[in-house]
């Protein structure tokens, strides 16, 4: 009963098209790994730990698809405080790699807290507004806003992980404007963030200050805009995923042939630049292909979003869409060169288990809500 | 449905609408990045793994005007590793192979071997052997690289005109420089592949792209007439000893050089032990006062202009009056008294010339000097070229009209005197001197010549005739008589000007020049001989110094020609009248005694190497001779000859002069029967032979000199 009808309404063509971009994903990291593993060292670790994370992620929407996402407004409260205590236990017995403490080892598997607390905001969030719903008239009601989601940023920038905070910052305004959020205050916040960014800038790039950002962060954020200015520091990440983009032409290099890929040229190839590998071996055709896979996905949230029984399934759906387009556009802008290098990864494609877990989590919560869309005449 | 309101759906639309278009903008960024400048990235991508090491080409020949090399690329073979690829083997055994064919100590080469780096030369310039057994072995990452290396088989002939060839094939100097485009080719490349960490890569690319070699070039330079320039130039260093020397030969009629000789020179070779002032090329950079020689430019305006005929009268004082200043003849206190034109050139007379300038006015001469090319440069394939000196026309004086006459007061360069007589002697038509005759590849097919190239009619036809005959008589009859050759008719001017310095003329410095051509009817070679100031010798004369060196180029060089000599009935009535006279044998006398001997039998005495004791003479005693022939009296010290009947063996006389010869052989005690002139082709008796001193050998000479192993 409860099954046929789950069935029915289960959205085939999303779970086909993330399956598409998965597994397009696991190959890309392949090629993106196997040739640059130490010797000695399995060339297919990555790729296999990676398959593992996906499997997980398959059973965790299996598990999700088995309850009703209506019944998340209870634990709402739990999740957040959840949230909150790992983001705070990350600080303190977190690992630091590559400058930032992110990571909880759990045996041989390492956790980043930080991927799964996107997932926590967005669920919270969605309940918090729908509990306010009609209720966003004026700026002041955006103010316990505010600390309900500076708290979990301020951990996040202590790591610091400016990346995830940006997506903090875009999931925030996508959910406050489609829950009915006055645009003219959400244009004015925007207006606020963007001049203290500017003035932050200009004092650090115009006066030569070295906080909040350091020199080194200043620069990553900067460097897009003219790479040249430091080819073999600061700019270099970016030329060399010009370089693998423009290299691929139209039809690409073939996989595993590309050469700004297989010798290591391209960095961080398998977190995140591994466009650039798509560009260089799959050339501006698979590119495109990955680009309209992700086009299909988002259309489908969006559905999602729009048919929902209720509130609250609405801002959760566009919660989820807010934060993988949000990855998406950065990830692809930055490879692109139009875009600063914040580190955020593509999803479904970059490598580390957290990560992809969390959003899978993210597309089940989509397909929970798009099965129980009917509201129920019992 | 239900549960979601308009607003909220309005809100969802345009947040897809935002999301849209940004997507639309990456997929044309994409675009622009993938089609627009794959190109340009491609390349980056190549260069970001591809390491290029250069590998020069060949550089090409260069070639006289019959084919003969000048200037040859001999190539050395290098050896290199690519320590990736010799990992893979074994490098402890590579390393003990190359070291025993290479003579290297094993350490040595282990370490390059291993070096981190990915290309490594073991060693360069291996000889062909050696390569050959390293190509044999195979052995991995070890490969072998041609590389060229520049080499003179004449030495240091025609060496200003050559140039030299820096440190990585590049032309410096002389047409090397001027033809470097040619004769470089196109470098080839040893190319590897990297990765960003400089690790080993499997299957890695490692690519050879061979160089192009460089095209040859042909010049105008005939090698014979070059080296006879050569040998010229040694004997006036030798006799006069003067700062420098220059000599240039041209065909009029092409206005292609034959030979440009200079002192000091140097050797190509080894550049950098010469100064820069040996490697000036001062047919093209000596700026100089030309003096009675520009007297033939002053003739040749005057006749085409008709302010004088051939039969003008002129009365010579000794000297000429100009604004009060007095110039002096050559001749002065005597005087030439009554003369025609053809008298005046003969004597070179300056009042004469001075009263033929004034006569014509600044504009006439003027007209005239520039249309022979003074005062610009004449466009030949050599870099740095001088233009001479003009007085600015306007400011021109009647006093250095007049001086200007004499060739004083306009400085010229050898090359711009030889192309304006040149064009007396191609009836009036200049031509632009040419150096470089025809381009060919590297496998002899011509891919550019070069035609001759006529500036413009500078005087008529006629006049040029006319003033030929005068020209002719100069030599025939005038101050340039020790430039006459029997059977050949040459026309020519002597030139004797004083060096200008700070503050006017220099006191006793002069330079000495003579310029002509021959033969006169038909000219095929115009040449200039300038002797910058001689030191010793007879005198500092044009006609007494200068006039020697040209006949004897130009009479080695119209034989060479195959010019037939035509004798003048006077010649054949001197020669039969001329007395035999036998020859004295002043072998083993001190040269004092031997010159007085000579000169009191009637004969010349020509002195051949150094010393004061007469250890051979050519021809030998008891010959008989026509009165006035030079006896060559070959020098060396006392005692040092070998005595008549020890056995000594027999030299290889290949490739040596005839004053070489004569030298090596007198040394030995052995006699000379030359045949012939020009270089040693032949000999009678094998070298290795033992024979008895005093014997005779009999040398064929011939003018060709025959090519040297490379």
């Amino acid at each position: 009963m409860i099954d046929r009808r789950a069935i029915r309404n289960f959205d085939f063509t999303l779970f086909v098209t993330i399956m598409l971009i998965i597994v397009f994903g696991l190959i890309i990291l392949t090629s993106a790994t196997h040739a640059t593993m130490a010797r000695g060292d399995d060339p297919y670790a990555h790729v296999k730990k990676q398959t593992i994370s996906v499997v997980i992620g398959l059973a965790a929407i299996g598990f999700i698809l088995k309850m009703d996402y209506t019944r998340l407004v209870k634990y709402a409260k739990f999740i957040y405080v959840a949230n909150l205590l790992l983001l705070i236990s990350v600080m303190v017995i977190g690992e630091e790699h590559k400058g930032a403490q992110s990571w909880i080892s759990i045996g041989s598997f390492s956790l980043q807290p930080s991927e799964f607390a996107k997932i926590a905001m967005i669920i919270t969030f969605a309940v918090y507004l729908t509990a306010r719903e009609g209720k966003l008239r004026n700026f002041s009601d955006l103010i316990p806003t505010f600390i309900f989601f500076g708290m979990p940023m301020f951990l996040i920038l202590l790591q610091p992980d400016l990346g995830t905070a940006l997506v903090f910052v875009a999931i925030y305004f996508g959910m406050l404007f489609v829950a009915g959020a006055n645009p003219k205050n959400l244009l004015a916040l925007i207006l606020i963030g963007a001049i203290l960014v500017g003035g932050v800038l200009v004092a650090q790039l115009g006066f030569g200050l070295d906080k909040p950002l350091k020199p080194y962060q200043l620069d990553r954020l900067t460097i897009f805009v003219d790479p040249y200015k430091d080819p073999k520091g600061a700019g270099y990440h970016v030329i060399q995923s010009l370089v693998s983009l423009g290299s691929g032409g139209i039809w690409g290099k073939g996989l595993f042939k590309g050469t700004q890929t297989q010798l290591n040229f391209l960095p961080e190839q398998k977190n995140d630049f591994i466009f650039s590998v798509v560009g260089e071996e799959f050339g501006f055709v698979g590119s495109v292909g990955l680009l309209i896979l992700f086009y299909i996905f988002i259309m489908r949230g969006i559905k999602i979003a729009m048919k929902s029984k209720d509130m609250l399934g609405s801002l959760l759906a566009t919660g989820i869409v807010s934060m993988i387009t949000f990855h998406l556009l950065i990830n692809i802008g930055m490879a692109a060169g139009i875009m600063p290098i914040t580190g955020i990864p593509l999803p479904f494609f970059s490598y580390g288990g957290s990560s992809m877990l969390a959003n899978l989590l993210g597309v089940g919560i989509l397909l929970n809500v798009n099965q129980r869309r009917q509201v129920l005449t019992f | 449905m239900s549960g979601t309101n308009v607003v909220i759906k309005k809100r969802i639309t345009s947040l897809f609408l935002i999301v849209g278009t940004i997507l639309t903008l990456l997929i044309g960024r994409l675009a622009w990045i993938q089609f627009v400048r794959g190109d340009e990235y491609r390349d980056m991508a190549i260069r970001n793994r591809m390491d290029d090491i250069p590998v020069p080409a060949k550089r090409g020949l260069i070639l006289d005007r019959n084919g003969e090399e000048l200037v040859v690329s001999i190539s050395s073979d290098s050896v290199y590793a690519i320590p990736a690829e010799v990992r893979k083997g074994d490098p402890d055994k590579i390393a003990r192979e190359l070291a025993r064919i290479l003579d290297l100590s094993f350490d040595d080469v282990y370490k390059k071997l291993t070096k981190k780096t990915r290309l490594v030369y073991i060693k360069t310039k291996v000889d062909p052997a050696v390569s050959k057994e390293i190509r044999k072995l195979s052995l991995p990452g070890i490969d072998i690289v041609e590389e060229s290396q520049r080499v003179y088989p004449k030495g240091t002939l025609a060496a200003h005109i050559l140039g030299i060839v820096g440190k990585d094939n590049i032309g410096l100097e002389g047409l090397e420089n001027k033809f470097d485009k040619y004769l470089a080719g196109i470098s080839g490349r040893i190319v590897t592949e990297k990765d960003a960490t400089g690790r080993d890569i499997p299957q890695a690319l490692h690519d050879f792209v061979p160089p192009v070699p460089g095209s040859n070039v042909v010049l105008t330079i005939d090698e014979t007439i070059q080296y006879f320039v050569e040998r010229e130039l040694d004997n006036i260093m030798a006799q006069y000893a003067p700062k420098g020397a220059t000599v240039v030969a041209m065909d009029p009629k092409t206005g292609r050089i034959l030979a440009i000789g200079n002192r000091p020179d140097f050797d190509p070779a080894s550049y950098n032990d010469f100064s820069a002032e040996n490697r000036r090329n001062g047919a093209i950079h000596l700026n100089y006062e030309p003096g009675s020689v520009f007297k033939i430019i002053t003739s040749a305006a005057a006749l085409e202009e008709g302010a004088v005929t051939p039969e003008s009268n002129f009365y010579d004082p000794g000297y000429a009056i100009v604004s009060d200043r007095k110039i002096k003849c050559w001749r002065y206190p005597r005087a030439h008294g009554a003369q025609t034109f053809v008298e005046v050139v003969e004597n070179s007379c300056n009042p004469g010339f001075v009263e033929i300038g004034l006569k014509m006015g600044k504009e006439k001469f003027y007209k005239y000097i520039r249309a022979f090319g003074f005062g610009q440069k004449t466009g030949i394939d050599l870099s740095g070229e001088a233009t001479g000196i003009l007085i600015n026309e306007k400011k021109v004086t009647p006093i250095n009209l007049a001086t200007i006459s004499i060739g004083q007061s306009i400085s010229v360069t050898p090359i711009q005197l030889v192309t304006a007589m040149s064009a007396v002697a191609n009836d009036g038509v200049l031509m632009k001197p040419q150096l470089v005759q025809e381009i060919r590849d590297s496998k002899g097919k011509p891919v550019k010549t070069y035609p001759p190239e006529p500036v413009r009619q500078v005087i008529s036809k006629s006049t040029a005739q006319q003033l030929r005959g005068i020209l002719e008589k100069v030599v025939s009859e005038g101050t340039g008589r020790n430039a006459y050759i029997e059977g050949f008719r040459v026309a020519g001017k002597t030139g004797t000007a004083q060096k200008a310095g700070k503050g006017g003329y220099l006191p006793g410095k002069y330079i000495a020049s003579f310029g002509g051509f021959a033969p006169a009817d038909d000219p095929k070679v115009a040449m200039l001989v300038i002797i910058d100031e001689p030191t010793t010798g007879p005198s500092y004369f044009g006609g007494q110094i200068a006039a020697p060196a040209f006949h004897n180029i130009m009479r080695d060089t119209l034989r060479y020609l195959n010019v037939t000599p035509k004798l003048t009935e006077e010649e054949i009535k001197n020669k039969a009248v001329k007395e035999q006279i036998l020859v004295p044998d002043v072998v083993n006398t001190s040269l004092e005694d031997a010159q007085s001997i000579l000169h009191e039998a009637g004969l010349e005495a020509r002195v051949e190497g150094e010393g004061t004791w007469v250890i051979e003479q050519q021809p030998k005693g008891g010959i008989k001779c026509p009165a006035g022939t030079s006896v060559i009296l070959y020098l060396g010290t006392q005692g040092k000859t070998v005595p008549n009947g020890r056995e000594v063996t027999v030299p290889d006389l290949t490739g040596l002069t005839m004053r070489e010869t004569g030298q090596l052989l007198a040394k030995l005690g052995l006699h000379i029967n030359p045949l012939g002139s020009g270089i040693a082709s032949k000999q009678d008796m094998a070298p290795g032979t033992r024979i008895k001193a005093g014997t005779t050998i009999t040398v064929t000479f011939s003018p060709r000199i025959p090519e040297a192993s490379p």
